[in-house]
């Protein structure tokens, strides 16, 4: 069982209002999104865990059962190529759930033509085991959702 | 063993939507399926986590086996998804 935590400040939406359908039909896998609030902030770790992959964009950490979560910060950010965002941590770092890991500012992203609606993935989860535990406004570090 | 080795072509590498085809594609397989980096280790290719762990950029190569019945079509299917730019 691992509580998956908010990574950002916003609202927390399904990930079928995400507008990429890569995420909204699931292909990524289950999880959540969060319309973040329209300010500078930290986006932080979901779980506590290794940080086995960090793009300035995006990050997946791995907690030690093995199981990992992506967060991704904003639609088609990659093409901004590290570009608005600064990096707390480094790739291999462990970190605690909560924990600062990139610092961005979606008004920048919006500003840009892009959404900076956050998906939260639960990778390789099984079809059914997620339940969400938040909607409408959350606080970064907050209970996202429960993956069984 | 059937493989097939492709250049990746995408420019954001084997991640987000090619790398989220390629594992769904792989996972409908009724057999196993490996994909490694170059000359790495392989990793199991109906793992999201994994195959984004391997972290496949643009102009990377990537090896794709399976053995069984079926190999060569799904392998086939695997290298137009991990080639198309």
């Amino acid at each position: 069982m691992t509580t998956v935590l908010a990574p950002v400040a916003g609202a927390a939406v399904g990930l079928r209002a995400v507008p990429d359908p890569v995420f909204s039909e699931g292909l990524v896998g289950p999880g959540a999104a969060i319309e973040p609030a329209r300010e500078p902030g930290e986006a932080v770790s979901p779980i506590t865990g290794k940080i086995v992959k960090l793009h300035p964009h995006a990050f997946v950490v791995v907690g030690d059962d093995g199981r990992g979560v992506l967060v991704h910060l904003g639609i088609d950010t990659v093409q901004l190529k590290g570009a608005g965002f600064e990096l707390l941590v480094s790739e291999g770092d462990r970190v605690s759930a909560g924990q600062p890991v990139v610092v961005w500012n979606p008004l920048e992203i919006e500003a840009g033509g892009r959404s900076p609606v956050c998906p939260v993935v639960a990778l390789d989860a099984a079809e059914g085991s997620v339940t969400t535990l938040a909607q409408g406004a959350v606080r970064a570090g907050d209970d996202l959702f429960l993956w069984a | 063993m059937a493989e097939r080795q492709v250049t990746v072509e995408a420019e954001v590498g084997l991640h987000a939507r090619p790398a989220a085809t390629f594992v769904q594609t792989a996972t409908k397989a009724p057999l196993d399926v490996t994909v490694a980096k170059g000359g790495g280790q392989p990793v199991n290719a109906k793992s999201i986590l994994a195959v984004l762990s391997l972290d496949v950029r643009q102009g990377d190569t990537v090896v794709i086996k399976a053995e069984g019945e079926g190999a060569d079509e799904i392998l086939d299917q695997l290298a137009l998804i991990a080639s198309a730019p």
